[in-house]
C-alpha cells in the first residue's frame, strides 16, 4: 500500500491506492483545511508535494484552477489528488496559523440574581449535588466551594468558552479556539450536507467534542480547577451548530421547509464531556431553523423585550439573523447573506488574522489610510476591511450606483486613486495595498450580501409596521460586527441613513446570554415562553422580498 | 402614428433604459399596428434584453437591472400576446424549455432571469416555479413534450436533485428524449459532467447560448 509522509506533522500514513490526500489526512486525524468539503471549488486545501515521482499520484480535474506558478512549485488540491505510490506531502500545520485569529469574547449583559439550576447541600461529611430539585449525585467531604459551570458560544467559525464560578457568578477565565468543523466544511449548509451522512456527522461531532474537551482541560489547568467540579455547560450557537454539537442529524435544516430536529429549552446528559459525572448540558430554546439559541441568548442579554421604544438587534454574518423589538413585541428573521463577510468568495479575502486589512479610509486629498491586523504588510482583506473599502469607494465614486468599478477616464474621483485602478487578465481591479485588490465580482458579492441584510431589515420593519425614523437603537452583535464602524455600514447602504448615530456594538451576546442562562435558572422558563411569541418573518414566502432585495443591492 | 421601425426601436429602448411606461406604450402601439409578435420580441424587446445581457457580461449592470428589465419585458409580452392563440404563440419558437428551481429549494430570482432571457431569445418556456419535485419535472417534461429541461439549484444541499432528475429520466428509459441544462451559483461544469447532464451555464446569457447549442445537436 502507498505511504504518505505528512512532513509538517511528522506522520507516516498508509492508504489504499486511489485514496485522496484529503481523505488520507482525515483518516489520520491530520487537519487539511477544506472549506468546500472537497467539492473542488474553494482551493484552500492546497498542499505541496515534495519530489513526488511521476505516477505516484494523480490530479483530477476540479473547478478551482491552480495558479500556474503554484502548480509549477508542486502544489495540488488535497481533495482532488489521488495517491498511487509513496509521496511526501507538506500540509501547513493549522494549529500554528490559527493562533493569530482575532476572536471577540466579551458581550454586554444585564444584572441578574445568582441562582443556578444546580446547587449543592452539605451534611454529615457528604455534599449532595442537585440539578433543579433532583438529587443527581454525592461527593465526599464539603465541596460546596468547588462549583463551576461553562458558557460556550459555538460560532460557525470560532468557539469561546468561559469558566464560571457558580457560587459568585465570577468569570474566572475564558478561552477561544477555532471551531474545528470549519476546517472540514466552512459554511453552515456545507456542514449540514456533510453531516446528513452518518460518517460526516461522526467526523464533525467528534471534532467538536474533542475540541471542547481540550479546552476544558486547558482552562482547568490554567485556572487550577478540577474539571470534575464543572456541573453544567450551556451551548449557545446557531441552530445548525447546536445540532452538530449534540450529535443530531441536521438534514431537515437544509431542505425546504427548513425545520429543526430539536427544539432546545432542555437539558441533556454531558456524558461525552470531561466534567462531573452528574453534569448536564442546557440548550437554550431555538427560535427557528435559522434563528438559533445564540440569538435567544442575545435577546436575553440585551433584554430586548423589556426595552421601551424600538430596537433592532442584528448579528451581521453569513446568516444575518435579526430581531426587531417594539415595546415588547418581537419579530425575527434570517437573511442568508452568504460568506462574503468572512472573506470567502472574495478574491483577496481572508479571515481576521495577521495581515488582514481591517481599516481603509480615503482622506480629502485622495490619500489613503489603512490598518492591518498585527501591523504587518497587507496579505488580504477581512470582512470588516471589505465593508470599509466598499463604503469608501462608493463614497468617492470609484464604485458607481449600480456597483460597477468606474474607469479612471470616466470617473470623477480623486486623482491619486486613479493610479490604483489597473487591469488584471483584461478586467478592471482596484488596488487597496501592494498585492491586495478588489475585483468587479468582489463588489457583486458584497452587493448580494449587503442587499440581503438590508432586505431583511426592511422586511422586519414592514412586518411590525415600523418606520426607519422610529428605530431608536440598533444593536450589532457578534464578533464580526465588533470590528466595524457605523459609517461603513451606512455608507454602502446595508443600513438606512436614518440609523446614523444610533448604532451600538454590543459584542458577543451569545456568550454573555449563555452566562445568564447558566447562573439564573429563572431565565430559562422565561425565555422558553418568550421565544414562542417571537413572530417568525418568513422571507421565502413573501412576494415583496424580491423587490426589496433588488432595490437594496444598489448603492 | 409611429411607424413599425419606430415602435420596435421604442420597445428596445424601453428595456435598455428600464422605462416601464415606454414599454407599455410601445407594446400597445405594436398591437395597434398589427406588428407580428415574434418580430416585436426578437427585434424589439428581445434586442433590448440582449443589450442588458451584454452590459451584464461587461460588468456594467448587475442583478437589479436584469430583474427590472425582465419584469418590464414580461409585462410588455403580456400585452403583445394577449389576444394570441396558443398555437400562434408557439409558432416559430426555437425550442421548448421546461424550467424550475429544484426540489426543496426556494431560490428563484436567478431562475426567473434565465426564464425571461430564454423567452426573449425566442424559446417557448414552461415555468414550473420553485421547490418542484423531480418526479413532477419528469412528468411535465413528458406532458409538454419539451426539448430541454432546465433546473436551478442555489444550495449545496439541493444540488443532488439535479442528479435525481437525470436518474428518473433514465429509469423511465427516456433520458435521450430530453437535453438537461442545469445552473445556479454552487453548480459547476464538473458537477454537470459528474451527473451526466448535457449543459451548464454560469449566467442567463450563457444559458441562452447553451440552449441554442443543445437545439442544434
Ligand atoms: C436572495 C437569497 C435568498 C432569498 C431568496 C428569495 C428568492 N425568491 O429567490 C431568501 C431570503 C428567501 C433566502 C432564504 C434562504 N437562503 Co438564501 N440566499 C440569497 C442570496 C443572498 C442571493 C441569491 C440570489 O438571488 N442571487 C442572485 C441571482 C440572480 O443569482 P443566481 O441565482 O446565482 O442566478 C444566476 C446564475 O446562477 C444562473 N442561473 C440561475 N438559475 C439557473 C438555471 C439554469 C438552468 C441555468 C443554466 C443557469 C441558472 O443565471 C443567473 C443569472 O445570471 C444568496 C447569498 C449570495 N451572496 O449569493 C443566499 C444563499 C443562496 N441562501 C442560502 C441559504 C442557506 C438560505 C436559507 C436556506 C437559510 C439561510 N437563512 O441562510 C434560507 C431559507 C430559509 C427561508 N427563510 O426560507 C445559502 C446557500 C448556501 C450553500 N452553501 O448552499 C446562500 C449562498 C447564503 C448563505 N447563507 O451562505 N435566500
Ligand atoms: S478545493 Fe475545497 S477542499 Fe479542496
Amino acid at each position: 500500500m502507498p505511504q504518505i509522509f505528512f512532513k509538517e506533522q511528522g506522520q507516516h500514513v498508509e492508504v489504499a491506492a486511489g485514496t485522496t490526500i484529503l481523505q488520507a489526512a482525515r483518516n489520520a486525524g491530520i487537519i487539511v483545511e477544506s472549506p468546500c468539503d472537497g467539492v473542488g471549488t474553494c482551493g484552500k486545501c492546497k498542499v505541496l508535494l515534495e519530489d513526488a515521482p511521476a505516477g505516484s499520484y494523480k490530479v483530477e480535474e476540479a473547478h478551482y484552477q491552480m495558479p500556474p506558478e503554484l502548480a509549477e512549485q508542486g502544489y495540488v488540491l488535497a481533495c482532488h489528488t489521488k495517491v498511487l505510490g509513496d509521496i511526501t506531502v507538506v500540509a501547513e500545520n493549522t494549529a500554528k496559523q490559527n493562533k493569530s485569529l482575532k476572536i471577540l469574547s466579551e458581550g454586554e449583559s444585564f444584572s441578574y440574581e445568582i441562582d443556578p439550576y444546580f446547587h449543592k447541600e452539605y451534611a454529615d461529611g457528604k455534599t449532595k449535588v442537585y440539578a433543579g430539585d433532583k438529587l443527581v449525585g454525592e461527593e465526599d467531604g464539603d465541596t460546596r466551594d468547588k462549583f463551576y459551570g461553562l458558557a460556550i458560544d459555538i460560532g460557525t467559525t470560532t468557539l469561546v468558552t468561559a469558566l464560571i464560578d457558580m457560587n459568585t457568578g465570577e468569570e474566572l477565565g475564558s478561552m477561544s479556539a477555532l471551531n474545528p468543523q470549519s476546517l472540514h466544511a466552512q459554511d453552515v449548509i456545507t456542514r449540514i450536507h456533510m453531516a446528513s451522512k452518518p460518517e460526516g456527522l461522526a467526523l464533525l461531532y467528534g471534532a467538536i467534542r474533542d475540541e471542547f474537551n481540550n479546552t476544558i482541560h486547558a482552562l482547568c489547568k490554567k485556572l487550577n480547577v478540577d474539571s470534575k467540579n464543572i456541573y453544567e455547560v450551556i451551548y449557545s450557537g446557531n441552530t445548525t451548530m447546536i445540532h452538530l454539537a449534540t450529535n443530531v442529524n441536521p438534514h431537515s435544516l437544509g431542505q425546504f421547509p427548513y425545520t429543526a430536529a430539536i427544539k432546545g429549552g432542555n437539558t441533556i446528559p454531558a456524558d461525552d464531556l470531561d466534567i462531573s459525572p452528574f453534569g448536564d448540558i442546557y440548550l437554550p430554546p431555538i427560535i427557528s431553523a435559522y434563528v438559533g439559541p445564540d440569538i435567544t441568548s442575545g435577546v436575553l442579554a440585551a433584554q430586548l423585550e423589556k426595552k421601551k421604544g424600538t430596537t433592532l438587534f442584528i448579528d451581521i454574518g453569513t446568516n444575518g439573523e435579526m430581531i426587531l423589538a417594539q415595546d415588547g413585541r418581537l419579530a425575527g428573521t434570517s437573511t442568508a447573506a452568504g460568506p462574503a463577510f468572512e472573506g470567502m468568495n472574495i478574491t483577496c479575502g481572508m479571515r481576521a488574522g495577521d495581515g488582514a486589512l481591517e481599516l481603509y479610509q480615503i482622506q480629502d486629498d485622495g490619500s489613503v489610510k489603512t490598518h492591518t491586523i498585527g501591523d504587518t504588510a497587507a496579505k488580504g482583506i477581512c470582512g470588516s476591511g471589505l465593508l470599509d473599502i466598499i463604503g469608501e469607494l462608493v463614497r468617492v465614486g470609484v464604485i458607481g450606483k449600480t456597483g460597477r468599478l468606474v474607469k479612471p477616464a470616466r470617473g470623477k474621483y480623486p486623482e491619486p486613486l486613479k493610479a490604483n485602478m489597473k487591469e488584471k487578465d483584461g478586467k478592471p481591479v482596484f488596488y487597496v495595498a501592494d498585492d491586495v485588490y478588489i475585483t468587479q465580482s468582489d463588489v457583486r458579492q458584497v452587493q448580494l450580501a449587503k442587499g440581503a441584510i438590508r432586505a431583511g431589515v426592511d422586511m422586519l420593519m414592514m412586518a411590525l409596521d415600523v418606520d426607519e425614523q422610529d428605530v431608536d437603537c440598533v444593536e450589532i452583535a457578534g464578533s464580526f460586527g465588533y470590528h466595524l464602524r457605523e459609517s461603513s455600514l451606512i455608507d454602502q447602504g446595508m443600513l438606512p441613513e436614518a440609523f446614523r448615530g444610533k448604532v451600538r456594538f454590543v459584542g458577543n451576546t451569545s456568550k454573555s446570554g449563555a452566562k445568564a442562562f447558566l447562573l439564573n435558572k429563572g431565565t430559562r422558563t422565561y425565555m422558553e415562553n418568550l421565544v414562542k411569541d417571537i413572530k417568525d418573518v418568513e422571507l421565502s414566502q413573501d412576494p415583496k422580498f424580491q423587490d426589496v432585495f433588488v432595490k437594496a443591492m444598489g448603492f | 402614428m409611429s411607424t413599425k421601425e419606430e415602435v420596435l426601436a421604442k420597445l428596445k429602448k424601453s428595456i435598455e433604459e428600464l422605462d416601464e411606461d415606454m414599454a407599455t406604450e410601445g407594446a400597445k402601439e405594436a398591437v395597434e399596428l398589427g406588428i407580428d409578435p415574434i418580430t416585436a420580441i426578437s427585434d424589439g424587446l428581445g434586442a433590448g434584453m440582449q443589450t442588458q445581457s451584454d452590459l451584464f457580461d461587461e460588468g456594467e449592470v448587475f442583478v437589479p437591472q436584469l430583474v427590472v428589465a425582465a419584469d418590464i419585458f414580461e409585462q410588455a409580452i403580456g400585452i403583445i400576446t394577449a389576444d394570441l392563440s396558443e398555437e400562434a404563440k408557439n409558432a416559430s419558437s426555437l425550442g421548448k424549455v421546461l424550467i424550475c428551481t429544484v426540489d426543496s429549494d426556494i431560490h428563484d430570482i436567478g431562475k426567473n432571469i434565465v426564464k425571461t432571457m430564454l423567452a426573449a431569445s425566442g424559446f417557448e418556456v414552461f415555468d414550473l416555479g420553485r421547490d418542484v419535485s423531480s418526479a413532477e419535472v419528469v412528468e411535465k417534461a413528458k406532458e409538454y413534450d419539451v426539448d430541454i429541461i432546465a433546473g436551478a439549484a442555489l444550495m449545496t444541499t439541493t444540488m443532488p436533485a439535479q442528479r435525481e432528475i437525470i436518474e428518473l429520466l433514465k429509469e423511465d428509459g427516456i433520458r435521450d428524449q430530453f437535453k438537461c441544462m442545469f445552473g445556479g451559483a454552487p453548480v459547476s461544469p464538473e458537477w454537470i459532467k459528474e451527473i451526466g447532464a448535457d449543459a451548464y451555464a454560469e449566467n442567463a446569457a450563457e444559458a441562452v447560448e447553451q440552449a441554442k447549442k443543445l437545439m442544434a445537436m
